[in-house]
């Protein structure tokens, strides 16, 4: 096929083509690639049940466990967004794609909507099947006792995450092997931060509110308190964690775009775009 | 001919800690001067203080406040697993890196040097950079959580003892974890962490070994991970510690640890052999995956 035969697009059909390609690799390839399954699944599940245990061991009450299932869930998403977001450019150095991506007629915006596209195509499954084998193993019923505000806390969270982290992968684009090490230091802080494996509320009301500026912290308490009710201590009513939810979506895409201009800037005025250690 | 003559004049014993000592030396570097000392300091302190301050906080979502000697437990085994991330999945990092990271492996394998012994450096220069995040954290486990950790009742000796076989231990499961990734490529990377996150299941880092199904618990012990925070809970706690093997005294489980630990460095090293000579003949030592 010669240049002049490819069909040429522009605007949004042109974004969204390229999102879609970007997307293909992470939706397809990621689940062609058996071995990443299971690692993708098992990894995340492995360390819920070690947390499930601490709480067996110190006789907490069935509901603890299935707070733990729900955090081991959001581990995968959470995994998803800081190593194949935020330090995906920096594999991308790497392997010598970031060059390709800064010269394509798209953009890079694209680029990283399709990753996140395809990054939370592929999460959304392994966050369910960790969530149903964690509940089979240890007879854990969820009551969700409104589906559709349960759907909108997930959906408005999934924004506010992947427009976080878009805003990473931005500040990424600058370090070379703090890239691997800075994603390293955002693991277990930020479970604790959020409350992955307990109520957030524990933190103290202050300081939780201080975490909720990571959009898991809110989602989490949220979804608890539509699965489990009066007996978890809420951070915020629902509704205010929805609102809240929605101010950091706006904030990280507004954020993610500003980031992204600057950074792309720096990188290339500093040459790093190329370098690869 | 003038360096083959030049090794066999220095000695085996003396070469292998010639390696060491520079492969140590190289480890350090690649693992520490990616950023400036305050920075690193505060990457190495906080995931295991952030792996403890959850431990605690689920911990007094339960019981409401009060102490008890899970707290204790937790501590010391979110203090020392740090040796483990960082020793056994370094040895294997070591490696991978080397072989698709900076594409050097096939420079230093061909070179005259103990390979096995370039990869014991690396790992217990990773294993080095656990020591102030294990200090620091049972610092705080001791002023902030009021875990019993005094000099007084802390039993040094057996302690040591017990470190030093620990640290053992941890590099012959490394020397078996590197083994395997010698011959997978494409998921070599992840593997040494499935591997991790196992041990950290079954090994009694973050609860007793007893919580475990019983069909789990006779597999715990096959591992010295398990004897070796036991043992060490019991060097640093003394009697107040809470025990995975409550039916066995310090010193039996000093010699398990020992027993199990030296079975792994025999098993460790003939799987070693094995997998070496396995990548040479298929010819994927250095094979790069481009992941």
């Amino acid at each position: 096929m010669t240049t002049a035969s490819i069909p040429r697009v522009r605007g949004l059909r042109r974004v969204l083509r390229a999102a879609l390609g970007r997307a293909y690799p992470r939706i397809i390839g990621q689940n062609r690639e058996r071995s990443w399954l299971f690692y993708d699944t098992i990894l995340p599940l492995l360390g819920t049940i070690a947390f499930v245990y601490v709480y067996k061991a110190l006789g907490a009450p069935d509901r603890f466990i299935g707070y733990v299932i729900m955090g081991g869930a959001t581990t995968a998403f959470w995994m998803n967004v800081m190593w194949n977001m935020a330090a995906q450019f920096y594999w991308d150095k790497q392997g010598g794609n970031l060059e390709l991506y800064m010269v394509v007629p798209c953009g890079i915006t694209p680029i990283l909507l399709g990753m996140s596209l395809g990054g939370f195509v592929a999460t959304v499954l392994r966050a369910v099947a960790i969530v149903l084998i964690g509940s089979l193993m240890f007879h854990v019923r969820f009551d969700i006792s409104n589906l559709g505000v349960f759907l909108l806390v997930f959906g408005v969270a999934v924004v506010a995450l992947y427009g976080l982290g878009v805003t990473f992968a931005s500040l990424f684009l600058l370090w070379g092997r703090e890239a691997w090490h800075m994603a390293e230091l955002f693991m277990e802080p930020v479970f604790l931060a959020s409350g992955f494996y307990f109520p957030v509320r524990a933190l103290g009301f202050w300081a939780a509110m201080g975490t909720s500026l990571i959009p898991l912290t809110l989602a989490l308490d949220a979804m608890r308190q539509l699965l489990f009710g009066a007996a978890h201590p809420a951070l915020l009513p629902v509704w205010w964690e929805v609102g809240g939810l929605v101010f950091l979506a706006v904030l990280f895409i507004i954020l993610a775009r500003f980031m992204l201009r600057r950074m792309e800037y720096l990188a290339r005025r500093e040459g790093r775009l190329s370098l690869r250690f | 001919m003038a360096i083959a003559a030049a090794a066999r004049q220095e000695g085996s014993l003396r070469r292998w800690w010639r390696v060491l000592r520079v492969s140590f030396w190289l480890g350090w570097q690649i693992e520490t001067n990616w950023t400036d000392p305050l920075l690193f300091f505060i990457y190495s302190l906080a995931k295991p203080l952030g792996g403890v301050l959850i431990l605690v906080f689920m911990y007094f979502v339960v019981a409401r406040g009060g102490q008890g000697p899970m707290l204790g437990f937790f501590v010391v085994g979110t203090a020392l697993w740090p040796f483990v991330l960082r020793g056994m999945m370094g040895i294997a990092w070591g490696l991978i890196s080397d072989r698709e990271h900076w594409k050097t492996l096939r420079y230093i394998y061909t070179s005259p040097i103990p390979y096995r012994g370039y990869l014991i450096g690396r790992a217990l220069a990773q294993a080095t950079s656990a020591v102030a995040p294990a200090v620091i954290t049972l610092i705080f486990g001791r002023y902030v959580l009021g875990v019993p950790l005094y000099l007084a009742t802390v039993n040094a000796q057996y302690a040591a003892v017990a470190m030093i076989t620990g640290i053992a231990g941890i590099v012959a499961l490394g020397l078996v974890v590197v083994s395997a990734a010698m011959l997978i490529s494409g998921e070599a990377w992840r593997m040494p962490e499935g591997v991790g996150a196992g041990l950290y299941l079954v090994s009694g880092a973050i609860f007793p070994v007893t919580t475990l199904p019983a069909v789990l618990q006779p597999l715990a012990q096959v591992f010295p991970l398990t004897w070796w925070l036991e043992a060490m809970r019991r060097g640093l706690l003394g009697p107040q510690s809470l025990r995975s093997f409550a039916w066995a005294s310090d010193a039996q489980v000093l010699v398990y640890e020992v027993v199990v630990t030296a079975v792994w460095i025999i098993v460790a090293t003939l799987i070693f052999g094995v997998a070496e000579h396995r990548a040479r003949q298929l010819g994927i030592l250095d094979q790069e995956s481009a992941y």
